[in-house]
């Protein structure tokens, strides 16, 4: 089945590139949009099959592939990459849902973003280094088009600095694997709980260093983090909710899979940087948020600050602290999409996105008065006002990790203080005082434009109530994920892979 | 139409004067504004007549019983009628109301306010709440301990009953406009101005009065012999509220009244309906929103496909319908600058003319600030 989540959308991602031209883009868009809710359904269909109660890997696929280099086609599914599968197959629906249906060379798009989903469902459930990595490498090519080609005025600049900086991060995680591979004997690249943990400390520390650079660029963490707003302001609607709502968390799901899987000594060694690290990112994208004048970089700075605190979380490393980490990951990717979702719409109705220029967009009649509500419910989520699903994931965050690093909890918990303050500062320039009258005929906003918003936000409120809907899934998982001292005998070492060996 | 022998005027809103004195209306002639105008007034008309008949009912019947729950009722509650209020398919009243309260508030410089603070209303209207307290021993110790608060709501009351009489003709007036319109007799805004000039003056004696029936018996709380008429009396003051002064309710902007944001001389407030902003129109708070939602149940099909026309269709109807009101009521505006002008607008005297010419430049000076410059110069 997790073979199915990537194969399908790899065929599709052939198929549409051989629709006919008498194919329209708006027929495209509702066949895409079929065909990802079949995807989607096909991940909750995973999250169904998923026993809760366990914390094994689960629907584990393991057969040979190259296995003179020791790489395997090895798959599982557990409680940290669940949330992340059913997450990206939901975002992806909506991407396609707020995809334009005159959109220009749709094959070439769709065939992108098909080729992106298989990326990130593969580097989701891979249970081999190399084959994260490739995955993970995947994913880069087709967000490099899809920023490039539809992207803003300045997509060339923006596109060829993202592509830059996560090449540089993919060599420092293919870096880290091989060394720790190499450095440990094992016998391919198999991946297994504490598998650098035969190391002395210092190599051990080198090669989570250089892993945690690497992801770092793409999570990102301050001061790596520059070629995200760029990113975000020049892609499209569609293409900044994936990158807000999943890409980024493969930053953050690879901290906890590989940083404290592989290395989890050295992650103790390693956390109090990491929390200042998050604290500083936390503040510093806060501020940056807070002097910005375009409503979509204000939203892209607000992504670095809330990427901080599943910094601090997983840097914490208590059984709350990594639980956080992974409710942190789907509220911020919710979140996020919401809010990209609708300064998209404001951005398409009126024209810009200046807060400069925006006023009175929640106007009854004349304005934008349901997509200025979900933002202002957005952005109470975001803030982490009880009831939302925002408040559930920081209060874990700060509540497990205050005990550990109370001071960059603090940072944390004043920049989530100034969440507030650049949000409102939005709200208050964007939707509050009197219309302009150069908005005065703004086109009416259609209820296919707003409906994904509705659902995130309606998802947003029930988590919100009831977390463990999503957390159940989790839970389980944690104290495997716990950074902790590892026994040499407890390191399950990788067996060879017969060419008949299959959990399918 | 007659040409001026003075020199031109040199007024901010010169061309506005001068059409003044031609004979022209206020609102600029072309587009779509002429059917804009009676359509609206048509709509406006139709709930015109609904308020006036509620207001006058209330007068009568509620008096000062000191909580009538069913008073837009007009004295019959039935089931069906009360689930229509509750669900709010209905008109709303409390609109009349909020005019009504804004002449109560700005009428006391006006012949009538003087009189309903007289002594002598005030003795009138003890003795209709006597009588209407008469089996109520309760109320009338109230009535004794305090005396003028059922004075004051007797006050009202005298509003209620004035503004219903106003609006009665005002809705007529406006109906057989809508007419003549269909008919094909109106096709300018000056006419429309023409129009309801000479029926305020038709009107201008009807006598506005206050009698109020208690038990069979007649209670004169503003006698028909005190001389109030329609046009000084009922339809001065009435512009004067509802036209130029109003209230500042919250729209879009918060006033702060301790920093002196409104001023503390009524006379100076500059709310009313020539000066509002329409956009604010729709929101909650805001008094005219509940005007709009009333004509918009009534207005001819040629105005709501006028509307369904544009970007938003019916999305932004009450935006669209306060704009359309206020180019008519700017209309309503011009009869009666026109009827209270010092001379006739025909005359030949240069004097006389001067005079005409300090008084329309009186009035554009005082509608310098309202939205005149936008419905008055484009279309």
């Amino acid at each position: 089945m997790l073979s199915a989540l990537i194969f399908i959308p790899l065929l599709l991602a052939v198929a549409v590139g051989l629709v006919p031209e008498r194919v329209t883009a708006r027929g495209l868009r509702v066949a895409m949009l079929v065909a990802s809710s079949v995807l989607f359904a096909l991940a909750l269909a995973v999250a169904w099959q998923f026993d809760a109660a366990s914390g094994a890997m689960q629907l584990v696929e393991r057969r040979p592939w190259l296995e003179l280099l020791g790489v395997s086609y090895s798959l599982g599914v557990d409680g940290l990459s669940l949330p992340l599968l059913v997450l990206n197959g939901f975002l992806t629906l909506v991407a396609i849902g707020c995809t334009s249906p005159t959109l220009e060379r749709p094959r070439l798009y769709y065939c992108m973003l098909w080729l992106l989903n298989a990326g990130v469902v593969g580097a989701f459930v891979a249970q081999d280094l190399i084959l994260f990595f490739l995955f993970y490498e995947l994913e880069l090519i087709p967000l490099y088009f899809l920023i490039a080609i539809w992207g803003g005025a300045r997509r060339s600049y923006a596109a060829t600095k993202f592509l830059l900086y996560t090449a540089i991060s993919g060599v420092a995680i293919l870096s880290a694997f091989l060394g720790v591979v190499w450095l440990s004997g094992a016998p391919d690249f198999s991946y297994s709980v504490g598998l650098g943990s035969s190391l002395a400390i210092e190599p051990q520390i080198v090669l989570l260093a250089t892993l945690l650079f690497g992801l770092a660029i793409k999570i990102p963490i301050v001061p790596l983090h520059t070629w995200l707003p760029d990113a975000h302001v020049e892609a499209s609607t569609p293409v900044s909710v994936l990158l807000a709502g999943v890409l980024l968390k493969l930053g953050t799901y690879g901290l906890l899979r590989f940083g404290i899987g592989l290395f989890p000594e050295a992650w103790l060694e390693i956390a109090p940087v990491l929390a200042t690290l998050a604290a500083i990112s936390a503040l510093y994208g806060a501020f940056a948020a807070i002097a910005q004048q375009d409503m979509k970089k204000m939203v892209a700075y607000s992504s670095i600050a809330h990427m901080g605190y599943i910094l601090l979380a997983a840097a914490a490393g208590t059984e709350l602290g990594i639980l956080a980490a992974i409710a942190q990951m789907v509220a911020h990717g919710l979140i996020s999409a919401l809010l990209f979702l609708l300064v998209g719409i404001v951005a398409k109705k009126t024209g810009t996105r200046d807060l400069n220029v925006l006023r009175g967009l929640l106007n009854p009649q004349r304005g934008l008065p349901i997509v200025g509500s979900l933002i202002v419910l957005g952005v109470m989520a975001s803030s982490g006002l009880p009831g939302l699903m925002g408040f559930v994931a920081e209060f874990m965050v700060f509540r497990g990790s205050f005990s550990v690093y109370p001071l960059q909890t603090l940072a944390c918990i004043v920049g989530t203080g100034l969440t507030a303050v650049y949000f409102l500062l939005m709200i208050n320039r964007v939707f509050f005082g009197r219309l302009p009258d150069r908005f005065g005929n703004l086109p009416p906003v259609q209820w296919h434009e707003t409906i994904s918003s509705m659902a995130i936000a309606s998802l947003l409120v029930v988590y919100g109530l009831m977390p463990s809907l999503f957390l159940d899934w989790s839970q389980a998982q944690i104290s495997t994920l716990v950074p902790r001292v590892i026994a040499p005998q407890e390191v399950i070492v990788p067996v060879a892979i017969s060419p008949n060996q299959s959990d399918l | 139409m007659v040409l001026s022998p003075i020199s031109p005027s040199a007024h901010p809103h010169a061309e506005l004067v001068h059409r003044l004195e031609r004979g022209q209306a206020l609102l600029a002639e072309g587009g779509t504004n002429l059917m804009e105008v009676i359509g609206v007034l048509k709509s406006y008309g139709i709930v015109l007549g609904e308020y006036s008949r509620v207001l006058k009912d209330i007068a009568a019947r509620q008096f000062v019983s000191p909580f009538p729950v069913f008073k837009f009722f007009e004295g019959s509650v039935k089931p069906a009628q009360l689930w229509r209020h509750i669900i709010h398919d209905r008109i709303n009243f409390e609109y009349a109301e909020y005019c009504m309260k804004s002449m109560l508030w700005h009428g006391s410089e006006t012949d009538f306010g003087k009189y309903v603070d007289s002594d002598e209303f005030a003795a009138n209207a003890d003795r209709a709440i006597r009588a209407w307290f008469r089996s109520n021993p309760l109320m009338r110790a109230i009535h004794a301990i305090a005396p003028e608060m059922f004075l004051e709501q007797a006050r009202q009351q005298a509003y209620y009953r004035n503004l219903g009489q106003f609006w009665t003709v005002m809705s007529d007036i406006f109906l057989k406009l809508s007419d003549e319109y269909d008919a094909g007799e109106i096709s300018s805004a000056t006419q429309v101005s023409e129009f309801v000039l000479a029926g305020l003056q038709d009107a201008a004696a009807d006598p506005i009065y206050y009698t109020l029936s208690i038990r069979g018996e007649d209670y004169d709380l503003v006698p028909k012999s005190k001389g109030f008429g329609f046009l000084m009396d009922a339809g001065v003051p009435y512009v004067e509220a509802i036209f130029f002064r109003g209230t500042p309710f919250l729209g879009t902007v918060s006033y702060n009244a301790q920093a002196f944001q409104i001023s503390s001389n009524p006379g100076e407030f500059a709310y009313g309906a020539l000066y509002a902003d329409p956009l604010p129109v729709g929101g909650a708070g805001i008094p005219p929103t509940q005007l709009m939602q009333d004509m918009a149940r009534h207005l001819p099909n040629y105005l709501s496909e006028l509307y369904d026309g544009g970007t938003r269709g019916r999305g932004d109807l009450l935006i669209k319908i306060c704009e359309s009101f206020q180019k008519s009521m700017f209309c309503v505006t011009t009869a009666a600058i026109w009827g209270l002008a010092p001379n006739p607008l025909t005359t030949d005297d240069p004097q006389q003319l001067a005079e005409n010419r300090e008084y329309f430049e009186g009035w554009l000076t005082r509608l310098t600030e309202s939205r005149v410059s936008r419905v008055g110069y484009t279309v």
